[in-house]
């Protein structure tokens, strides 16, 4: 479970982001919705254990994390969430090579980490891209290899910014049977979206959020007022 | 047929800048990065310096450690004046801020976007500069690159702090310097030569480098 609790959060250029967000994140999908600038990105960036609020407490199965000191106990934890990006970044390489790094730093060998991408895009039937290289992808390739990433290391909780940005109708349709194996597997995913459709084929909890605050919270009735 | 005297000027100012570089970027790339990561006031402050301080003239740097190495100095005693290896330290200094300036740029670029991309599939801060640096490298290079050809090029230090020494010190500026005081030109200008192709071949290696990332 992870919870914020009085979370506020300030970027360097003095711009409040998040004013007092109190959260509890529960089974299934919750899905993050507003407007522009309303904080989802950064809310999704705290709960990911990215950055560090300058008030209040995020509690990750039960421990305060930002309390922790040594690298490892904070490591530990760190590896139970997995965040991807709005804006697909892809390091240098090809898929397979993107594919392999999360795997890599969790002390995989090559093989083993190698073996594994593959079952994953065999199963996708996206092994016609292993080897292309990250410059070479489209845009909708690049959001499905980032999003993949994400889901070859298995995380307890995926946390999704704006999952179906840059993707046409059959790799939007493809992430959607992505992030349900996803959830059969145990895991929590929480996503950032504009497109109150994809909240509702998905979401089973909703938050919105305006100004940096959490505006409401409750289940998919919350969507019949949005859609 | 070449003199084997311009030959061995040549290598030697070939491995002196080499090594001045080399020594420049163990401490500019801790310092860029340690600057790049941080919020502080005094780390803006310091890449404010740092900038300001590119164009440091090269005989100033070379008089600051001729006095500091003379045998009256502060560090006098280690006996570096008039040796290689007392260059060598001098340009690593005078390019320091350049080269601070330059890898700044590349990391806060880069920083910004792998190191949060590391972190978020649980890299450790250690994993997670690895991943900063290996993605900067094509940049870190052609940083070094020109770190180096402001070292290859300069004259104040080398001619301070090493002497021109026959044989020991004398690298291509220098030995310029010292062909037109002698009123050889035509030795001056083949040098000079030689100086000109080496930094050319710079600035077509990095030309090459950043059409490459482009």
């Amino acid at each position: 479970m992870i919870e914020l609790r009085n979370v506020s959060f300030r970027y360097p250029n003095g711009v409040l982001a998040l004013n007092d967000v109190n959260l509890s994140l529960g089974n299934g999908v919750t899905a993050v919705l507003g407007p522009n600038a309303a904080g989802k990105t950064t809310l999704l960036k705290v709960l990911g254990l990215i950055y560090k609020p300058f008030k209040g407490e995020v509690i990750v199965n039960g421990v305060n994390f930002w309390r922790l000191k040594h690298e490892n106990e904070r490591l530990r934890i760190r590896r139970e969430i997995v965040y991807v990006h709005e804006k697909p970044l892809l390091i240098k390489g090809n898929v397979v090579s993107n594919l392999m790094y999360g795997l890599l730093i969790r002390g995989f060998s090559k093989d083993n980490a190698f073996n594994t991408v593959m079952a994953v895009l065999r199963k996708l039937g996206l092994d016609y891209l292993a080897f292309k290289k990250s410059k070479e992808l489209s845009a909708g390739e690049a959001q499905l290899i980032s999003i993949i990433r994400a889901i070859v290391l298995n995380p307890r909780y995926l946390l999704i910014d704006e999952p179906t940005a840059n993707l046409d109708a059959d790799k939007r349709k493809l992430i959607i049977k992505l992030i349900k194996n996803q959830l059969s597997r145990g895991s929590k995913v929480i996503i950032a979206t504009h497109d109150n459709l994809l909240a509702d084929k998905l979401a089973n909890n909703i938050v919105l959020m305006e100004g940096g605050k959490v505006v409401s919270i409750g289940g998919r009735e919350l969507l019949s007022k949005l859609i | 047929m070449i003199d084997p005297e311009v030959i061995e000027i040549t290598l030697r100012s070939l491995i002196i800048s080499l090594n001045a570089t080399l020594i420049a970027l163990t401490w500019s790339m801790i310092i860029a990065y340690l600057i790049a990561g941080s919020q502080s006031k005094l780390a803006h402050g310091a890449i404010s310096i740092s900038n300001a301080l590119v164009g440091l003239p090269t005989v100033l740097v070379g008089l600051v450690f001729y006095m500091l190495f003379s045998r009256t100095g502060p560090l006098g005693i280690i006996n570096l004046l008039y040796t290689p290896q007392g260059i060598m330290l001098g340009e690593a200094v005078l390019i320091t801020p350049l080269l601070i300036s330059l890898l700044y740029e590349v990391f806060h670029e880069h920083r910004l976007r792998f190191w949060e991309l590391a972190i978020s599939l649980g890299a450790s801060s250690k994993q997670a500069a690895l991943l900063v640096i290996r993605e900067s490298l094509p940049q870190l290079i052609t940083s070094s690159l020109i770190g180096f050809a402001r070292a290859i090029g300069e004259l104040g230090v080398a001619l301070l702090i090493g002497g021109n020494i026959r044989g020991y010190t004398r690298v291509l500026t220098t030995s310029i310097a010292l062909e037109v005081t002698k009123g050889e030109f035509e030795k001056a200008l083949s040098l000079g030569l030689i100086l000109l192709t080496i930094v050319l071949s710079i600035v077509i290696i990095v030309r090459a480098l950043r059409a490459y990332l482009q």
